[in-house]
């Protein structure tokens, strides 16, 4: 068990760590010059995992091209290759250059942080972290339904050695590249908490890469200590924090961690003038496509919310900043980081969703009652009250400081505007996703604004005339975000381990596989009475949609197009004519259900034998 | 300097974490490891064979009875003992005349708690 930790431990570093490192040194050197433009320690040794992650995913989009293997030796061969070309970049760039370089040295002070900045910091990363160990303890053997469908993915590749064809657009390829690499490295099993700790891994992150943005956004190191409590404490377990790393809802973790990331190199670009900020955040724009559509998707609204406001504050000059903002992206970098991302997309590999038909069913009217918009307190109970109250204060209090001409303002306000409109009014955006997917993003600038918020406050308290009155609204204020924003942390230390009804499933569907003829027999599950159901197939891997399922309820019933409701039929009714006719239909002749449930009602079906039964788990033959 | 300070301690704090989590994940992927359950299962379910297996993981040696039915009539009733997370593996000797056209039910009790699987042959 500790060899495996250890080998874990260290192929981490290896895949998440080292390539970034290596691309950043190549990129900006050792001493943080860039053709004007200035990186800290703190922002590299936080951009490194973002940038390992879409290298990674990279490199192992070419080997396949190429048609090499995916097997652990390449990998490791690949990754060593990219490290000592980016070292030779490094060389030919900076080299003789040493003295320069020292005299070159980050000065800026945003992210060189007091004791008492660091003590905090330091305390709200312990929270942070400690609550959401807390509560993985209780949920990290592998069970989650969205996990097990990824996971398939990811066994596949492994199994494998290539890229799996999806056939549909639900699945991108970035998410399941690098649990693959991770595992051919260290061998550490898609059915352990590997899954899990990375996402976890990018979940912490993702507080760092908020942290990033915001410093460069206002400049201010308050607000960038006060993000890690806002981020990282506040609603830590609720979506799309904790819950979403237990839930495996990988994409959005990804996202939650790379939208800042292009978003801060976007803002350097334009602010700074910098070509190579611009040729970067083209870079992190293709990683996303490669990784999550929705968060792409949000990514390009949450940018063009951004710009058009700025340049409706703007209008007069508005030509004149959109030929400036041009001359940035029209240079060798970004115009050579364009060629290579559309050579990647068109001729190296396609993401599944780039198709016609994909992109018109997410634009439009909303067609669906999901689709349709969140109300008012559905976006408070997505994103929690206090984080609310403090994003609305943030945002009063950046419009009371707006200034026109400072793009800061435009991304605190453009981005929330933006993210409310597509949570809240999507029709008006002409945009047709599920709006609860869309409310898991607006915890990002509603952390910018909170944070700008709290710091703001405490700098008009300082000042104010009225210390009374003052001090009643901050520690009223105080108190109802901490008793509000980590109430949702009492889940992690209330919450019962499912661990033996996972163990459970996981040994009937160990038993079929073991037993059944894939080619012959045909399985039904039931995913509605039965924990950690979605990594049956894992078993098997003989396809993504073997055993079949019966899924939660309410998916039978679609008013824009007729559902198959065999796989409901089946469990629910299995001696009506339609359960029969099923049956016949479908060659199911095993069916698996929760014993307490429909367990007792198959044991009264005479057509059935019973070759399973567990605690938990039954399992019927058809005779 | 504080800001390589906090990404060391961040470091150090996601190692433990993974450790804490990776542990509780190995100890707890497990049939056994602080569970208490019992299965039983016929062995070869795609034919008539009537044997059948029974696991114990109800976290200590546990004595289990089993009575098998042809129709409504009982022909079995035995005890067997099984070790902590071993399996018993039962291979039930009957008249193959007296079963065909029958329902074979093979109940296994486990203080109070009964768990039964059946074939028609």
């Amino acid at each position: 068990m500790f060899i495996s930790l250890l080998k874990l431990i260290l192929t981490i570093p290896f895949l998440l760590v080292l390539p970034g490192a290596l691309f950043q040194l190549a990129i900006f050197g050792w001493k943080s010059v860039s053709g004007g433009g200035k990186i800290s320690f703190f922002e590299k040794a936080v951009l490194t995992v973002p940038f390992s992650l879409i290298i990674v995913d990279l490199i192992v989009l070419l080997l396949n091209k190429m048609n090499i293997l995916l097997k652990g030796p390449v990998l490791v061969g690949a990754v060593l290759i990219f490290c000592l070309v980016c070292f030779a970049v490094y060389q030919l760039r900076f080299g003789k250059k040493k003295s320069k370089k020292e005299e070159a040295d980050e000065t800026d002070s945003t992210f060189d942080f007091s004791t008492w900045q660091a003590i905090f910091i330091l305390l709200a990363l312990v929270l942070a972290i400690f609550i959401r160990t807390a509560y993985l303890s209780d949920t990290v053997i592998p069970s989650a339904t969205d996990l097990g469908h990824h996971m398939y993915w990811v066994q596949t590749i492994i199994n494998t050695g290539h890229l799996p064809n999806y056939g549909v657009p639900d699945f991108i390829i970035g998410e399941h590249m690098i649990f693959a690499a991770v595992n051919l490295i260290s061998g550490a099993g898609v059915m352990t908490a590997m899954p899990a700790l990375l996402l976890l891994f990018f979940n912490i992150t993702g507080i760092f890469t908020i942290a990033i943005l915001l410093g460069r956004v206002f400049g201010s190191n308050k607000i960038v200590t006060m993000s890690f409590f806002v981020a990282g404490s506040l609603y830590a377990i609720n979506p799309p924090q904790g819950r979403y790393v237990s839930g495996g809802v990988v994409g959005n973790i990804m996202g939650d961690m790379l939208i800042p990331v292009a978003l801060y190199f976007l803002y350097r670009a334009l602010f700074e003038k910098n070509r190579i900020f611009a040729g970067l955040f083209l870079f992190f724009f293709v990683g996303l496509l490669y990784t999550h559509h929705l968060s792409a998707f949000v990514l390009i609204f949450s940018i063009a919310g951004i710009l058009l406001l700025y340049l409706l504050l703007n209008i007069k000059n508005a030509l004149r900043i959109v030929g400036d903002w041009l001359k940035i992206f029209l240079k060798p970098f970004p115009l050579a980081v364009i060629f290579l991302g559309v050579i990647f997309l068109l001729f190296v590999f396609i993401p599944s969703y780039f198709n016609a038909a994909a992109v018109s069913q997410a634009t439009g009217e909303p067609m669906k009652a999901t689709r349709v918009g969140l109300s008012l307190s559905q976006i408070e109970g997505s994103v929690g009250s206090a984080q609310l109250i403090l994003g609305a204060l943030g945002f009063l209090l950046a419009l009371l400081a707006l200034k026109t001409k400072e793009l800061k303002y435009s991304v605190a306000l453009g981005w929330f505007l933006i993210l409310f409109a597509m949570a809240w009014k999507p029709g008006w955006l002409y945009v047709n996703i599920p709006s609860d997917r869309v409310g898991n993003y607006f915890f990002l600038p509603l952390t910018l604004l909170s944070s700008f918020a709290l710091v703001r406050y405490f700098e008009l308290f300082a000042s104010a005339t009225s210390r009374f009155f003052s001090t009643i609204f901050l520690f009223t204020l105080l108190f109802f975000v901490i008793t509000s924003g980590l109430s949702d942390s009492a889940e992690a230390f209330k919450a019962k381990n499912q661990f033996q009804g996972v163990m459970e499933t996981f040994h009937s569907a160990a038993y079929l596989a073991a037993t059944v003829d894939t080619n012959k027999d045909i399985i039904l599950k039931d995913h509605v009475n039965i924990y950690g159901d979605s990594w049956y197939k894992l078993f098997f891997m003989k396809d993504y949609k073997y055993p079949l399922s019966r899924g939660v309820l309410t998916r039978y019933v679609d008013p824009t197009k007729p559902r198959e409701t065999c796989t409901r039929d089946m469990i629910s009714d299995p001696e009506s004519d339609a359960g029969k006719a099923c049956f016949t239909d479908t060659g199911v002749n095993y069916v698996v259900v929760n014993a307490q449930i429909e367990g007792n009602s198959f044991e009264k079906y005479p057509d059935f034998s019973k070759v399973y039964g567990s605690d938990y788990i039954s399992v019927f033959k058809k005779d | 300097m504080s800001s390589k300070i906090i990404i060391i301690a961040a470091a150090i704090l996601i190692i433990a974490s993974f450790s804490v989590l990776f542990v509780i994940d190995a100890k707890n992927h497990n049939y056994d490891y602080n569970k208490a359950w019992s299965v039983v299962y016929f062995e070869k379910p795609r034919d008539n064979s009537l044997d059948f297996a029974i696991e114990n993981h109800e976290g200590a040696q546990a004595e289990y009875g089993y009575r098998i039915f042809v129709g409504d009539n009982k022909v079995i009733d035995e005890q067997v003992e099984i070790d902590a997370g071993a399996t018993q593996k039962i291979s039930p000797v009957l008249d193959s005349e007296k079963l065909k056209g029958n329902k074979i039910l093979i109940d296994v009790n486990y203080k109070g708690t009964d768990y039964k699987i059946y074939k028609s042959l």
